[in-house]
Protein backbone atom coordinates (compact mmCIF):
# COMPACT_ATOMS: atom_id res chain seq x y z
CA UNK A 1 0.00 0.00 0.00
CA UNK A 2 2.73 2.45 0.88
CA UNK A 3 4.30 1.42 -2.34
CA UNK A 4 1.31 2.67 -4.24
CA UNK A 5 1.28 5.82 -2.41
CA UNK A 6 5.24 6.31 -3.13
CA UNK A 7 4.62 5.83 -6.72
CA UNK A 8 1.98 7.73 -7.39
CA UNK A 9 3.44 11.03 -5.34
CA UNK A 10 6.93 10.55 -7.09
CA UNK A 11 4.60 10.09 -10.42
CA UNK A 12 2.72 13.68 -9.27
CA UNK A 13 5.89 14.77 -8.30
CA UNK A 14 7.78 14.16 -11.43
CA UNK A 15 4.86 15.48 -13.71
CA UNK A 16 5.05 18.80 -12.17
CA UNK A 17 8.35 19.03 -12.71
CA UNK A 18 8.48 18.02 -16.05
CA UNK A 19 5.62 20.70 -16.61
CA UNK A 20 7.89 23.15 -15.11
CA UNK A 21 10.72 22.46 -17.95
CA UNK A 22 8.50 21.88 -21.04
CA UNK A 23 9.12 25.50 -23.36
CA UNK A 24 5.66 26.45 -23.66
CA UNK A 25 4.65 29.34 -25.41
CA UNK A 26 1.09 29.18 -25.69
CA UNK A 27 -1.16 31.54 -27.93
CA UNK A 28 1.72 33.82 -28.48
CA UNK A 29 4.13 31.36 -29.55
CA UNK A 30 1.87 30.80 -32.73
CA UNK A 31 2.64 34.27 -33.87
CA UNK A 32 6.17 34.26 -33.14
CA UNK A 33 5.80 36.25 -30.33
CA UNK A 34 6.92 34.26 -27.90
CA UNK A 35 9.37 31.24 -27.48
CA UNK A 36 8.69 27.90 -27.19
CA UNK A 37 6.40 25.15 -28.36
CA UNK A 38 2.56 27.05 -29.53
CA UNK A 39 0.36 25.56 -27.13
CA UNK A 40 -0.79 25.17 -23.50
CA UNK A 41 1.45 23.51 -20.78
CA UNK A 42 -0.98 21.10 -19.92
CA UNK A 43 -2.14 20.34 -23.68
CA UNK A 44 1.66 19.26 -24.29
CA UNK A 45 2.02 17.68 -21.69
CA UNK A 46 -0.93 15.28 -22.25
CA UNK A 47 0.36 14.56 -25.81
CA UNK A 48 3.79 13.77 -24.81
CA UNK A 49 2.88 11.21 -21.86
CA UNK A 50 -0.10 9.81 -23.39
CA UNK A 51 2.37 8.66 -26.17
CA UNK A 52 4.86 7.73 -23.58
CA UNK A 53 2.20 5.77 -21.68
CA UNK A 54 1.01 3.68 -24.93
CA UNK A 55 5.07 2.83 -25.41
CA UNK A 56 4.58 1.84 -21.59
CA UNK A 57 1.63 -0.26 -22.18
CA UNK A 58 3.18 -2.72 -24.74
CA UNK A 59 6.44 -2.92 -22.51
CA UNK A 60 4.77 -3.99 -19.50
CA UNK A 61 3.10 -6.83 -21.40
CA UNK A 62 6.43 -8.25 -21.82
CA UNK A 63 8.29 -7.46 -19.00
CA UNK A 64 7.80 -6.81 -15.24
CA UNK A 65 10.43 -5.11 -14.85
CA UNK A 66 9.66 -1.18 -13.33
CA UNK A 67 12.78 0.84 -14.72
CA UNK A 68 12.14 -0.93 -17.78
CA UNK A 69 8.80 0.42 -18.13
CA UNK A 70 9.58 3.76 -16.94
CA UNK A 71 12.46 4.48 -18.87
CA UNK A 72 10.52 3.48 -21.88
CA UNK A 73 7.74 5.24 -21.22
CA UNK A 74 10.33 8.46 -20.60
CA UNK A 75 11.31 7.61 -23.96
CA UNK A 76 8.42 7.40 -25.80
CA UNK A 77 7.33 11.59 -24.22
CA UNK A 78 10.67 12.38 -25.15
CA UNK A 79 10.98 11.23 -28.53
CA UNK A 80 7.43 13.07 -29.18
CA UNK A 81 8.65 16.61 -27.89
CA UNK A 82 11.81 16.28 -29.90
CA UNK A 83 10.29 15.26 -32.74
CA UNK A 84 7.68 17.93 -32.06
CA UNK A 85 10.18 20.79 -31.49
CA UNK A 86 12.58 19.97 -34.30
CA UNK A 87 9.30 20.45 -36.68
CA UNK A 88 8.57 23.39 -35.15
CA UNK A 89 11.84 24.92 -35.91
CA UNK A 90 11.35 23.59 -39.35
CA UNK A 91 8.04 25.85 -39.78
CA UNK A 92 9.27 28.75 -38.04
CA UNK A 93 12.45 28.97 -40.24
CA UNK A 94 11.21 27.52 -43.67
CA UNK A 95 7.62 29.07 -43.43
CA UNK A 96 7.92 32.12 -41.67
CA UNK A 97 11.29 32.90 -42.22
CA UNK A 98 12.22 33.28 -38.36
CA UNK A 99 15.47 32.31 -36.25
CA UNK A 100 14.72 30.08 -33.01
CA UNK A 101 15.59 32.78 -30.18
CA UNK A 102 15.24 33.06 -26.48
CA UNK A 103 13.29 36.15 -25.12
CA UNK A 104 14.49 35.55 -21.82
CA UNK A 105 18.17 35.10 -21.68
CA UNK A 106 20.70 37.36 -23.35
CA UNK A 107 23.31 34.25 -24.05
CA UNK A 108 22.00 30.63 -25.06
CA UNK A 109 23.70 29.48 -21.53
CA UNK A 110 24.22 26.02 -23.48
CA UNK A 111 25.76 27.30 -26.58
CA UNK A 112 26.81 30.74 -25.89
CA UNK A 113 25.23 31.86 -28.55
CA UNK A 114 24.02 35.79 -28.41
CA UNK A 115 20.14 35.69 -28.52
CA UNK A 116 18.88 39.65 -27.94
CA UNK A 117 20.49 40.82 -31.54
CA UNK A 118 18.71 37.78 -33.30
CA UNK A 119 15.26 38.69 -31.81
CA UNK A 120 12.57 40.82 -33.26
CA UNK A 121 11.48 43.83 -31.38
CA UNK A 122 8.08 44.01 -29.06
CA UNK A 123 7.90 40.07 -28.99
CA UNK A 124 9.54 37.74 -26.52
CA UNK A 125 11.69 35.51 -28.49
CA UNK A 126 10.47 32.99 -31.39
CA UNK A 127 11.13 29.78 -32.09
CA UNK A 128 12.93 27.11 -30.28
CA UNK A 129 16.90 27.81 -29.29
CA UNK A 130 19.04 24.82 -28.25
CA UNK A 131 18.80 25.59 -24.60
CA UNK A 132 14.85 25.62 -24.52
CA UNK A 133 15.44 22.27 -26.57
CA UNK A 134 17.17 20.64 -24.18
CA UNK A 135 14.96 21.85 -21.49
CA UNK A 136 11.75 20.12 -23.10
CA UNK A 137 14.23 17.08 -23.85
CA UNK A 138 14.10 16.68 -19.76
CA UNK A 139 10.67 17.88 -19.41
CA UNK A 140 9.78 15.06 -21.34
CA UNK A 141 11.50 12.53 -20.64
CA UNK A 142 11.32 13.45 -16.88
CA UNK A 143 7.00 13.72 -17.24
CA UNK A 144 6.98 11.00 -19.41
CA UNK A 145 8.74 8.63 -16.62
CA UNK A 146 6.24 9.75 -13.93
CA UNK A 147 3.41 8.94 -15.81
CA UNK A 148 4.76 5.31 -16.54
CA UNK A 149 5.87 4.59 -13.15
CA UNK A 150 2.30 5.36 -11.92
CA UNK A 151 1.15 2.97 -14.95
CA UNK A 152 3.46 0.41 -13.47
CA UNK A 153 2.24 0.79 -9.91
CA UNK A 154 -1.75 0.70 -10.66
CA UNK A 155 -0.95 -2.24 -12.72
CA UNK A 156 1.15 -4.34 -11.02
CA UNK A 157 0.85 -3.28 -6.77
CA UNK A 158 -2.28 -1.83 -7.27
CA UNK A 159 -3.83 -4.57 -9.72
CA UNK A 160 -5.89 -2.83 -11.87
CA UNK A 161 -6.61 -3.98 -15.69
CA UNK A 162 -4.64 -1.67 -18.47
CA UNK A 163 -7.08 0.50 -19.15
CA UNK A 164 -8.10 1.59 -15.70
CA UNK A 165 -4.55 1.85 -15.06
CA UNK A 166 -4.01 4.20 -17.71
CA UNK A 167 -6.89 6.28 -17.35
CA UNK A 168 -6.08 6.54 -13.77
CA UNK A 169 -2.53 7.31 -13.90
CA UNK A 170 -3.11 10.09 -17.05
CA UNK A 171 -5.82 11.78 -14.44
CA UNK A 172 -3.53 11.97 -11.76
CA UNK A 173 -1.18 13.49 -14.04
CA UNK A 174 -3.79 16.01 -15.70
CA UNK A 175 -4.33 16.95 -12.14
CA UNK A 176 -0.57 17.79 -11.55
CA UNK A 177 -0.65 19.35 -15.06
CA UNK A 178 -3.10 21.41 -14.45
CA UNK A 179 -1.67 22.56 -10.92
CA UNK A 180 1.83 23.83 -13.03
CA UNK A 181 0.01 25.45 -15.36
CA UNK A 182 -1.82 27.41 -12.43
CA UNK A 183 1.77 27.98 -11.40
CA UNK A 184 3.54 29.07 -14.71
CA UNK A 185 0.37 31.86 -15.85
CA UNK A 186 0.99 31.96 -19.62
CA UNK A 187 4.78 31.31 -21.06
CA UNK A 188 7.38 29.51 -19.83
CA UNK A 189 10.92 28.71 -21.62
CA UNK A 190 12.39 26.07 -19.31
CA UNK A 191 14.95 26.15 -16.25
CA UNK A 192 16.77 29.12 -17.59
CA UNK A 193 13.35 31.02 -17.31
CA UNK A 194 12.94 33.08 -14.05
CA UNK A 195 9.69 31.90 -13.76
CA UNK A 196 11.22 28.50 -13.47
CA UNK A 197 11.73 29.67 -9.44
CA UNK A 198 8.31 29.10 -8.56
CA UNK A 199 9.19 25.37 -8.54
CA UNK A 200 8.54 24.59 -5.16
CA UNK A 201 5.24 26.37 -4.69
CA UNK A 202 4.15 23.63 -7.32
CA UNK A 203 5.91 20.95 -6.07
CA UNK A 204 4.29 21.36 -2.48
CA UNK A 205 0.52 22.09 -4.15
CA UNK A 206 1.59 18.80 -6.32
CA UNK A 207 2.48 16.71 -3.13
CA UNK A 208 -0.83 17.15 -1.00
CA UNK A 209 -3.02 16.23 -4.62
CA UNK A 210 -0.65 13.18 -5.18
CA UNK A 211 -1.08 12.29 -1.85
CA UNK A 212 -4.87 12.50 -2.05
CA UNK A 213 -4.92 10.48 -5.39
CA UNK A 214 -2.63 7.55 -3.90
CA UNK A 215 -4.80 7.11 -1.11
CA UNK A 216 -8.12 7.29 -2.83
CA UNK A 217 -6.10 4.55 -5.17
CA UNK A 218 -5.31 2.55 -2.12
CA UNK A 219 -9.13 2.46 -0.91
CA UNK A 220 -10.43 2.04 -3.96
CA UNK A 221 -8.13 -0.96 -4.20
CA UNK A 222 -8.98 -2.45 -0.84
CA UNK A 223 -12.62 -1.88 -1.24
CA UNK A 224 -13.10 -2.92 -4.78
CA UNK A 225 -10.28 -5.34 -4.84
CA UNK A 226 -9.59 -7.02 -8.35
CA UNK A 227 -13.08 -5.93 -9.52
CA UNK A 228 -11.14 -2.75 -11.61
CA UNK B 1 12.39 -14.01 -41.25
CA UNK B 2 8.70 -15.52 -40.61
CA UNK B 3 5.28 -13.83 -42.03
CA UNK B 4 4.01 -13.04 -38.71
CA UNK B 5 7.24 -10.32 -38.12
CA UNK B 6 6.76 -8.89 -41.51
CA UNK B 7 3.37 -8.68 -41.18
CA UNK B 8 3.81 -6.69 -37.66
CA UNK B 9 6.41 -4.72 -39.75
CA UNK B 10 4.35 -3.57 -42.76
CA UNK B 11 0.94 -3.10 -40.33
CA UNK B 12 3.97 -0.66 -38.69
CA UNK B 13 3.96 1.20 -41.94
CA UNK B 14 0.48 1.35 -42.20
CA UNK B 15 0.05 3.19 -39.21
CA UNK B 16 2.44 5.59 -39.98
CA UNK B 17 1.35 6.66 -43.21
CA UNK B 18 -2.21 6.79 -41.52
CA UNK B 19 -0.81 9.06 -38.83
CA UNK B 20 0.90 11.23 -41.39
CA UNK B 21 -2.40 11.41 -43.31
CA UNK B 22 -4.64 12.21 -39.80
CA UNK B 23 -2.59 15.08 -38.89
CA UNK B 24 -1.78 16.73 -41.78
CA UNK B 25 -5.82 17.01 -41.84
CA UNK B 26 -5.99 17.49 -38.30
CA UNK B 27 -4.31 21.14 -39.04
CA UNK B 28 -5.73 22.17 -42.23
CA UNK B 29 -9.47 21.13 -40.17
CA UNK B 30 -8.21 23.65 -37.33
CA UNK B 31 -7.26 26.07 -39.96
CA UNK B 32 -10.40 25.71 -42.05
CA UNK B 33 -12.28 26.60 -38.98
CA UNK B 34 -9.44 29.02 -37.37
CA UNK B 35 -9.74 26.74 -34.06
CA UNK B 36 -6.56 26.54 -31.25
CA UNK B 37 -4.28 29.33 -30.83
CA UNK B 38 -3.74 31.42 -33.63
CA UNK B 39 -7.79 31.58 -33.14
CA UNK B 40 -7.30 34.64 -30.43
CA UNK B 41 -6.57 36.98 -33.37
CA UNK B 42 -9.68 36.64 -35.15
CA UNK B 43 -11.09 36.88 -31.82
CA UNK B 44 -9.38 39.98 -31.25
CA UNK B 45 -9.70 41.39 -34.54
CA UNK B 46 -13.27 42.62 -34.21
CA UNK B 47 -12.50 44.27 -31.13
CA UNK B 48 -9.63 46.49 -32.94
CA UNK B 49 -11.93 47.71 -35.16
CA UNK B 50 -10.76 45.00 -38.24
CA UNK B 51 -14.44 43.47 -38.90
CA UNK B 52 -13.37 40.19 -41.13
CA UNK B 53 -15.13 36.78 -42.81
CA UNK B 54 -12.72 34.34 -40.71
CA UNK B 55 -14.63 31.50 -39.42
CA UNK B 56 -14.47 31.47 -35.76
CA UNK B 57 -14.00 28.47 -34.30
CA UNK B 58 -12.40 27.77 -30.96
CA UNK B 59 -14.77 24.93 -29.77
CA UNK B 60 -11.52 24.26 -27.15
CA UNK B 61 -8.48 23.52 -27.02
CA UNK B 62 -7.19 21.23 -30.40
CA UNK B 63 -6.24 18.18 -27.82
CA UNK B 64 -9.00 18.09 -25.76
CA UNK B 65 -12.01 18.42 -28.94
CA UNK B 66 -9.96 15.88 -31.47
CA UNK B 67 -10.00 13.48 -28.14
CA UNK B 68 -13.75 13.96 -27.84
CA UNK B 69 -14.12 13.12 -31.66
CA UNK B 70 -11.87 9.66 -31.42
CA UNK B 71 -13.52 8.44 -28.71
CA UNK B 72 -17.29 9.31 -29.77
CA UNK B 73 -15.86 7.20 -33.01
CA UNK B 74 -14.01 4.62 -31.20
CA UNK B 75 -16.87 3.93 -29.08
CA UNK B 76 -19.45 3.75 -31.42
CA UNK B 77 -17.16 1.58 -33.64
CA UNK B 78 -16.09 -0.79 -31.10
CA UNK B 79 -19.94 -0.98 -29.94
CA UNK B 80 -20.79 -1.89 -33.51
CA UNK B 81 -18.14 -4.66 -34.02
CA UNK B 82 -19.29 -6.30 -31.04
CA UNK B 83 -22.54 -6.48 -32.72
CA UNK B 84 -20.96 -6.99 -36.21
CA UNK B 85 -18.14 -9.39 -35.66
CA UNK B 86 -20.60 -12.23 -34.72
CA UNK B 87 -22.21 -12.01 -37.54
CA UNK B 88 -19.36 -12.67 -40.34
CA UNK B 89 -16.99 -15.36 -38.13
CA UNK B 90 -13.29 -15.65 -39.96
CA UNK B 91 -13.77 -12.54 -42.22
CA UNK B 92 -14.20 -9.85 -38.94
CA UNK B 93 -12.89 -7.05 -41.18
CA UNK B 94 -16.09 -6.80 -43.34
CA UNK B 95 -17.32 -5.90 -39.15
CA UNK B 96 -14.68 -2.97 -39.32
CA UNK B 97 -15.28 -1.98 -43.05
CA UNK B 98 -18.73 -0.79 -42.06
CA UNK B 99 -18.13 -0.16 -38.44
CA UNK B 100 -15.69 2.55 -38.10
CA UNK B 101 -17.19 4.82 -41.48
CA UNK B 102 -20.41 4.83 -38.99
CA UNK B 103 -18.84 5.65 -35.70
CA UNK B 104 -16.64 8.69 -37.42
CA UNK B 105 -19.63 9.95 -38.83
CA UNK B 106 -21.56 10.29 -36.02
CA UNK B 107 -18.29 12.20 -34.78
CA UNK B 108 -18.28 14.23 -37.54
CA UNK B 109 -21.41 15.14 -37.01
CA UNK B 110 -20.77 15.87 -33.74
CA UNK B 111 -17.79 18.54 -35.07
CA UNK B 112 -20.30 20.25 -37.60
CA UNK B 113 -22.59 21.25 -34.47
CA UNK B 114 -19.74 22.07 -32.31
CA UNK B 115 -18.62 24.30 -35.03
CA UNK B 116 -22.08 25.97 -35.92
CA UNK B 117 -22.73 26.84 -31.82
CA UNK B 118 -19.08 28.34 -31.34
CA UNK B 119 -19.25 30.49 -34.60
CA UNK B 120 -22.62 31.80 -34.03
CA UNK B 121 -21.70 31.82 -30.44
CA UNK B 122 -18.52 33.65 -30.62
CA UNK B 123 -19.67 36.25 -33.06
CA UNK B 124 -23.07 36.84 -31.66
CA UNK B 125 -21.02 38.21 -28.43
CA UNK B 126 -18.84 40.40 -30.79
CA UNK B 127 -22.11 42.37 -31.76
CA UNK B 128 -20.99 45.55 -29.88
CA UNK B 129 -17.57 45.25 -32.23
CA UNK B 130 -20.37 45.50 -35.22
CA UNK B 131 -19.24 42.66 -36.66
CA UNK B 132 -21.92 40.87 -38.47
CA UNK B 133 -22.32 37.13 -38.98
CA UNK B 134 -22.14 35.87 -42.46
CA UNK B 135 -24.23 33.39 -43.08
CA UNK B 136 -22.36 32.32 -46.53
CA UNK B 137 -19.38 31.84 -44.57
CA UNK B 138 -20.84 30.09 -42.35
CA UNK B 139 -22.73 27.67 -44.64
CA UNK B 140 -19.61 27.52 -46.63
CA UNK B 141 -17.45 26.43 -44.29
CA UNK B 142 -19.31 23.62 -42.59
CA UNK B 143 -18.87 21.09 -45.26
CA UNK B 144 -14.74 21.46 -45.60
CA UNK B 145 -14.56 21.32 -41.54
CA UNK B 146 -16.53 18.10 -41.43
CA UNK B 147 -14.52 16.95 -44.80
CA UNK B 148 -11.45 17.25 -42.70
CA UNK B 149 -13.15 16.56 -39.92
CA UNK B 150 -14.08 13.11 -41.01
CA UNK B 151 -10.72 12.11 -42.25
CA UNK B 152 -8.54 12.89 -39.51
CA UNK B 153 -11.16 10.82 -37.07
CA UNK B 154 -11.42 8.19 -39.90
CA UNK B 155 -7.19 7.40 -39.87
CA UNK B 156 -6.93 7.88 -36.07
CA UNK B 157 -9.88 4.95 -35.26
CA UNK B 158 -8.51 2.88 -38.42
CA UNK B 159 -4.95 3.54 -37.03
CA UNK B 160 -6.83 2.37 -32.92
CA UNK B 161 -8.52 -0.58 -34.76
CA UNK B 162 -5.11 -2.05 -36.34
CA UNK B 163 -3.17 -1.31 -32.96
CA UNK B 164 -5.83 -3.08 -30.65
CA UNK B 165 -6.10 -6.12 -32.87
CA UNK B 166 -2.15 -5.67 -34.27
CA UNK B 167 -1.80 -9.54 -33.06
CA UNK B 168 -4.77 -11.01 -34.64
CA UNK B 169 -3.80 -9.08 -38.05
CA UNK B 170 -0.40 -10.27 -37.51
CA UNK B 171 -0.71 -14.13 -36.90
CA UNK B 172 -0.28 -13.76 -32.86
CA UNK B 173 -2.91 -12.43 -30.89
CA UNK B 174 -0.54 -12.02 -27.81
CA UNK B 175 0.31 -9.12 -29.60
CA UNK B 176 -2.93 -7.39 -29.16
CA UNK B 177 -2.37 -3.67 -27.46
CA UNK B 178 -4.01 -4.18 -24.38
CA UNK B 179 -5.58 -0.91 -24.58
CA UNK B 180 -9.09 -1.11 -25.94
CA UNK B 181 -10.04 0.42 -28.99
CA UNK B 182 -11.78 3.81 -27.69
CA UNK B 183 -8.55 3.79 -25.00
CA UNK B 184 -6.40 4.06 -28.07
CA UNK B 185 -8.32 6.67 -30.21
CA UNK B 186 -8.50 9.06 -26.81
CA UNK B 187 -4.71 8.84 -26.49
CA UNK B 188 -4.19 9.51 -30.20
CA UNK B 189 -6.21 11.90 -30.12
CA UNK B 190 -4.91 13.97 -27.51
CA UNK B 191 -1.15 13.30 -29.30
CA UNK B 192 -2.98 14.61 -32.66
CA UNK B 193 -4.55 17.06 -31.21
CA UNK B 194 -1.61 18.41 -29.40
CA UNK B 195 0.90 18.00 -32.64
CA UNK B 196 -1.63 19.81 -35.12
CA UNK B 197 -2.15 22.65 -31.94
CA UNK B 198 1.77 22.94 -31.61
CA UNK B 199 3.49 22.40 -34.82
CA UNK B 200 0.93 23.51 -37.94
CA UNK B 201 -0.53 26.58 -35.94
CA UNK B 202 2.64 28.21 -36.50
CA UNK B 203 2.21 28.65 -40.55
CA UNK B 204 -1.10 30.13 -40.05
CA UNK B 205 -0.65 32.26 -37.11
CA UNK B 206 3.21 33.63 -37.80
CA UNK B 207 2.65 33.69 -41.65
CA UNK B 208 -0.59 33.34 -43.46
CA UNK B 209 -2.51 35.09 -40.83
CA UNK B 210 -0.22 38.49 -41.12
CA UNK B 211 0.95 38.20 -44.59
CA UNK B 212 0.74 41.93 -45.24
CA UNK B 213 2.97 42.43 -42.42
CA UNK B 214 7.05 41.94 -42.73
CA UNK B 215 8.12 38.67 -43.53
CA UNK B 216 11.28 36.76 -41.75
CA UNK B 217 10.29 38.73 -38.02
CA UNK B 218 8.29 36.99 -35.22
CA UNK B 219 4.37 39.35 -35.38
CA UNK B 220 4.98 42.37 -32.63
CA UNK B 221 3.06 42.65 -30.32
CA UNK B 222 1.38 46.31 -32.07
CA UNK B 223 0.06 43.70 -35.05
CA UNK B 224 -1.44 41.95 -32.96
CA UNK B 225 -5.99 41.65 -34.24
CA UNK B 226 -4.52 43.53 -37.52
CA UNK B 227 -5.14 40.58 -39.42
CA UNK B 228 -4.97 39.91 -42.87
CA UNK B 229 -8.30 40.54 -44.31
CA UNK B 230 -8.13 40.62 -48.05
CA UNK B 231 -6.97 37.41 -50.26
CA UNK B 232 -5.44 37.51 -53.66
CA UNK B 233 -8.64 37.84 -55.30
CA UNK B 234 -11.20 39.33 -52.81
CA UNK B 235 -12.16 39.09 -49.54
CA UNK B 236 -10.67 36.44 -47.44
CA UNK B 237 -12.34 33.48 -45.56
CA UNK B 238 -10.94 30.98 -44.24
CA UNK B 239 -10.67 28.68 -47.43
CA UNK B 240 -7.97 30.53 -49.05
CA UNK B 241 -6.08 29.96 -45.70
CA UNK B 242 -6.45 26.18 -45.76
CA UNK B 243 -5.37 25.96 -49.24
CA UNK B 244 -2.45 27.77 -48.51
CA UNK B 245 -1.60 25.95 -45.19
CA UNK B 246 -1.89 22.73 -47.15
CA UNK B 247 1.49 23.55 -49.10
CA UNK B 248 4.07 23.62 -46.22
CA UNK B 249 1.64 23.81 -42.78
CA UNK B 250 -0.31 20.48 -43.08
CA UNK B 251 2.21 18.32 -44.37
CA UNK B 252 4.81 19.15 -41.87
CA UNK B 253 2.36 18.94 -39.30
CA UNK B 254 1.57 15.33 -40.73
CA UNK B 255 5.12 14.12 -40.90
CA UNK B 256 5.81 14.99 -36.83
CA UNK B 257 2.97 12.76 -36.08
CA UNK B 258 3.70 10.03 -38.59
CA UNK B 259 7.80 10.22 -38.08
CA UNK B 260 6.61 9.71 -34.19
CA UNK B 261 4.56 6.87 -34.45
CA UNK B 262 6.98 5.45 -36.75
CA UNK B 263 9.81 5.45 -34.14
CA UNK B 264 7.40 4.71 -31.17
CA UNK B 265 6.20 1.71 -32.89
CA UNK B 266 9.89 0.87 -34.96
CA UNK B 267 11.88 0.77 -31.67
CA UNK B 268 9.69 -1.64 -30.05
CA UNK B 269 9.14 -3.58 -32.97
CA UNK B 270 13.09 -3.59 -33.69
CA UNK B 271 13.70 -4.49 -29.83
CA UNK B 272 11.69 -7.12 -29.81
CA UNK B 273 13.86 -8.50 -32.52
CA UNK B 274 16.82 -7.64 -31.43
CA UNK B 275 16.06 -9.08 -28.30
CA UNK B 276 14.80 -12.19 -29.45
CA UNK B 277 11.54 -12.17 -28.27
CA UNK B 278 9.78 -12.13 -31.64
CA UNK B 279 8.01 -14.37 -32.87
CA UNK B 280 8.01 -17.08 -29.43
CA UNK B 281 7.08 -14.26 -27.00
CA UNK B 282 8.33 -15.35 -23.67
CA UNK B 283 7.00 -12.84 -21.69
CA UNK B 284 8.21 -11.85 -18.38
CA UNK B 285 11.42 -13.42 -19.09
CA UNK B 286 15.30 -12.14 -19.21
CA UNK B 287 14.48 -12.15 -23.57
CA UNK B 288 11.26 -9.76 -22.75
CA UNK B 289 13.80 -7.76 -20.50
CA UNK B 290 16.37 -7.60 -23.13
CA UNK B 291 13.34 -6.61 -25.93
CA UNK B 292 12.69 -3.75 -23.49
CA UNK B 293 16.69 -2.64 -22.69
CA UNK B 294 17.36 -2.56 -26.92
CA UNK B 295 14.02 -0.25 -27.44
CA UNK B 296 15.11 1.77 -24.71
CA UNK B 297 18.81 2.23 -26.51
CA UNK B 298 16.78 2.74 -29.59
CA UNK B 299 14.91 5.41 -28.18
CA UNK B 300 18.21 7.14 -26.62
CA UNK B 301 19.68 7.28 -29.87
CA UNK B 302 16.46 8.55 -31.81
CA UNK B 303 16.39 11.85 -29.28
CA UNK B 304 20.01 12.17 -29.26
CA UNK B 305 19.80 12.37 -33.58
CA UNK B 306 17.36 14.66 -32.89
CA UNK B 307 19.33 16.46 -30.35
CA UNK B 308 21.96 17.54 -32.84
CA UNK B 309 20.33 18.03 -35.50
CA UNK B 310 18.55 21.11 -33.98
CA UNK B 311 21.86 21.27 -32.66
CA UNK B 312 23.07 21.86 -36.11
CA UNK B 313 19.45 23.14 -37.66
CA UNK B 314 19.86 25.84 -35.44
CA UNK B 315 23.37 27.29 -36.37
CA UNK B 316 22.69 26.79 -40.05
CA UNK B 317 19.63 29.06 -39.57
CA UNK B 318 21.33 31.28 -37.35
CA UNK B 319 24.08 31.97 -40.12
CA UNK B 320 21.85 31.91 -43.17
CA UNK B 321 19.54 34.49 -41.58
CA UNK B 322 21.45 36.38 -39.76
CA UNK B 323 20.88 39.38 -37.07
CA UNK B 324 17.58 40.86 -37.25
CA UNK B 325 17.97 43.64 -39.86
CA UNK B 326 14.57 45.69 -39.62
CA UNK B 327 13.23 48.26 -37.37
Amino acid sequence: MILIVGCVVIGGLLASLGAHLLPVGGAPAAMGTATGIATGTVQIMLGAVLTGLFTAASVATFTDNLLLVSLSGALGATVMICVVMFMANVLYAFGCGVVPVSGRVEVDPITKEPQTAYKTPQTDGHGVPNVVFVSGTMGGFIGGFGGALMYYALLNYAHFSAGTAAVVAFSIFVANAILAAYNIRGTIEGFHDPKFKRLPKALVSSLAVSLLCGIVVVLATIILGGAL
Amino acid sequence: MPIEVVLLFAWMLVIAFLAFIACTFEDLESDMGSQSNPNSQVQLAAQVGQVNRFFNKAISGEPLSNAMYCVTAGTIAWLLLRQFEPLVPGEEWKAAVLAIPIGVLAATMMNVIFATTAHCGRVAGQKRFEQPIYLDVLYGHLMPIGAHAFMTTFCITVIAYIQSNLGTLSGNTALNHPFALPLLGFIWGITVGAIGSSTGDVHYGTEREFQDRPFGEGKRVVYHGKITRYAECGVRTQKDIAGFCAKFGGPCTGLTFGLIILFENWRSMVGMQLGGFLPALPVFTATGDMAAIFAIVLGLLIVAALMVGNLVFVKWVRKKYGPFVGV
